[in-house]
């Protein structure tokens, strides 16, 4: 039989397998996440194409017509709104759940004990089924305007993957200070919302002037939008400097993220 | 696996919360300036904690397939044990060790999705307890039965009746199939004949040589499913051994408090007092506000019973009183004080008179018996102990009584000097 051991800051050996051990967990709040988001909705699905349809119409409004910026290359400029909210929900939605999911989860985890991480790698899921149909809809809205993908955009799960894995990772820096301080709670939706208006999503990068090219790019989303785009439209540039310091953001997230969410789990019972 | 395997091994389990005071605020604005200012260039003093420890140095081994109960009063750290163990939070201090697998049921329905069907709960929260969907699989068609759900299973659980959203939460529970099995007062659930079928399944679970670690206040549950007891006090074991003894301790630690009032709602009866025909409800102490009493001031009380059944007969009470370390030392028999034959709630009002007893700490145990004819007697109710109070020395002086010299005194001696 397996021997745990249970100790004052224990191995993280232990986590690692518990993850694997718990893995159909995450499946499992994920297809909650899904079922209960629909459930005694008329559309049903229909909500995760619509919203982000009427959302593109405004932007494509606003951005387009109305201040007159430019697209990326030929694409029109619906499409490329379109493709840059998609990287953008899907980092959105994961940094928003992920920062509260000690306090979201609390009756579970303070009854339960699982690999807390799940619970936000769940949510994830769920978030990245979202961005899946959404891809559906790109692709159709691509076809019927004659605008073709390239071979390029075989790249498109990877960088979905980043931009989620961004939003988790910052998600998990942040939720050990949602812990301590529910300012976060308030401070989060806000900062993303302010965020939105310094990243790519409803606008080029090219738009961005040259001298303020490297302090924009300091966003770590930024760049992983800007590259998730550049997988979609098939003749917009590749911009490699923000995309460099996205890495490093992701990088850096990842690790202190991790070690910060670690930390917390362990007893955040007792202070929740 | 052989029977005196080790299944799990506490070695010295410590556990610290932080309290924070928080300094009462002065009603005076000026007062409450300086306060401010003292707290902000004193930071240390201006946020006081304290610490409590929970838990403070638990140590125990359990062999494969043993049951052992986990009794105390609130606070004593009974819930955190279990916390610690299942890995909910970490320990300050110290070590567990255990083998294979580990499921709490620490509160059904946990994990629950009030929007989501019977079927579509019994995969998310046999996921959450830590089966496999293959796991679930298997045992769906036994879930599905134990719960008595039926025909609801594909209906969202929050138009379930609360009996059977708790029958299906229990189900799933019951249902897991780990090596140790930390229960937590969930068997309080549902009609008294599900709590009887919730029970069976326990004792079930506990012969199929599972290891159980019981937390209960429910102490004829605590003798029907373990073989074993553990009574924690203050975060410390102190007990661990036989069950009667353990639940004997268990009363005493939690009624051995001087007091007032008592309620006997939640006092442990003895087995065999099933309290169908007549309970004491509650007793009150009279005219003594500490329970101090002088040598030979009498013991006033007022006790509240309630007779269930009609013609219950002549009432009379035997009364043992008992040195604080369980010696047993007189005993009263009283005569019927009433014939009651209606069902009803009846105040009673008694004085005990020249006890004898000599300066110390003890208690009272109730015996409650009714029958028509001496013949068919029979004990209704069983309060042990009933309640606690200190006798002073004699004559009020501060001699002290040497244990030595017994536990009454007798004072009726004549002594006559006879002249040459």
């Amino acid at each position: 039989m397996r021997k745990t051991v249970i100790e004052p800051n224990g191995r993280n050996l232990q986590y690692w397998k518990d993850i694997w051990n718990y893995r159909e967990l995450a499946y499992n709040l994920a297809k909650r996440d899904i079922t209960v988001r629909y459930k005694q909705t008329r559309i049903g699905l229909g909500w995760a194409i619509i919203a982000p349809i009427i959302n593109m119409i405004v932007s494509t409004f606003i951005f387009g017509t109305l201040a007159g910026l430019s697209s990326d290359g030929s694409a029109p400029y619906f499409l490329m709104v379109y493709a840059g909210s998609i990287p953008w929900n899907i980092f959105q939605k994961n940094v928003a759940q992920t920062s509260s999911t000690f306090i979201t989860n609390a009756d579970l985890m303070k009854k339960v004990y699982y690999p807390r991480i799940l619970s936000p790698v769940g949510a994830c899921m769920a978030s990245a089924f979202d961005a899946l149909v959404s891809m559906v809809v790109l692709l159709v809205m691509m076809l019927v305007v004659g605008y073709y993908p390239t071979p390029r955009m075989l790249l498109f799960p990877f960088l979905l993957f980043l931009n989620a894995a961004l939003g988790l990772f910052l998600g998990l820096f942040l939720s050990s200070f949602n812990v301590k301080w529910r300012d976060m709670a308030q401070i989060v939706p806000f900062a993303l919302s302010v965020m939105q208006y310094i990243c790519p999503v409803s606008y080029s990068i090219s738009s961005i002037p040259d001298k303020y090219r490297l302090i924009y790019s300091l966003n770590p989303a930024t760049g992983m939008i800007s590259a998730f785009k550049w997988c979609i439209l098939g003749d917009m540039k590749f911009d490699p400097l923000s995309f460099i310091v996205a890495v490093a953001w992701l990088i850096f997230f990842a690790v202190f993220g991790i070690i910060l969410f670690r930390k917390t789990e362990r007893n955040f019972v007792d202070i929740v | 696996m052989s029977e005196n395997q080790t299944s799990l091994k506490i070695e010295n389990i410590k556990k610290k919360y932080v309290i924070k005071h928080v300094t009462k605020k002065p009603d005076d604005k000026k007062e409450r300036a300086k306060l401010a200012l003292y707290n902000l260039t004193h930071p240390k003093q201006a946020n006081q904690k304290e610490d409590f420890w929970a838990l403070n140095g638990v140590n125990f081994e359990v062999k494969q397939g043993e049951k052992v109960g986990i009794i105390g009063k609130n606070g004593a750290g009974k819930s955190t044990l279990l916390k610690v163990i299942s890995r909910i939070t970490e320990p300050t201090d110290g070590k567990i060790e255990f083998y294979g697998k580990i499921s709490s049921m620490l509160e059904v329905g946990t994990g629950f999705n009030r929007e989501l069907t019977g079927r579509e709960n019994i995969y998310l929260n046999g996921a959450i307890l830590g089966m496999t969907r293959a796991e679930i699989d298997a045992k769906f068609d036994d879930i599905l039965e134990f719960s008595e759900v039926g025909k609801f299973i594909d209906t969202p659980v929050k138009r379930y009746s609360s009996g059977m959203f708790v029958r299906l939460a229990f189900a799933v529970a019951s249902h897991l199939e780990p090596d140790i099995l930390l229960v937590d007062e969930v068997l309080a659930v549902g009609d008294t004949r599900f709590q009887k079928k919730c029970i069976q399944k326990m004792r079930s679970i506990a012969d199929s040589g599972k290891t159980i670690l019981f937390v209960s206040h429910q102490m004829n549950t605590i003798r029907q499913l373990c073989d074993r007891v553990i009574v924690l006090k203050e975060g410390k074991v102190i007990y661990d051994g036989e069950v009667e003894g353990g639940i004997r301790l268990y009363n005493s630690e939690a009624y051995m408090e001087k007091r007032n009032h008592y309620e006997y709602k939640d006092l442990a009866r003895l087995p065999g007092y099933n309290l169908d025909k007549a309970e004491i409800l509650s007793l009150d102490i009279l005219h003594n506000e500490s329970c101090i009493y002088e040598a030979d001031e009498p013991i006033d009380f007022k006790l509240k019973l309630k007779t269930k059944v009609p013609d219950i007969g002549d009432l009379s009470f035997r009364m043992l009183i008992w040195q604080a370390d369980e010696t047993p030392i007189e005993t009263a028999f009283t005569k019927t004080f009433a014939n009651i034959n209606d069902v009803g709630e009846y105040e009673v009002e008694a004085t005990i008179r020249n006890h004898n007893l000599a300066p110390g700490l003890y208690k009272l145990t109730l015996i409650l018996s009714g029958g028509n004819s001496s013949s068919n007697s029979e004990n209704l109710d069983y309060i042990y102990p009933a309640f606690v109070f200190e006798v002073l020395n004699a004559d009020g002086t501060s001699r002290t009584w040497s244990r030595s010299w017994g536990w009454v005194h007798f004072d009726d001696v004549d002594l006559k000097l006879i002249e040459e």
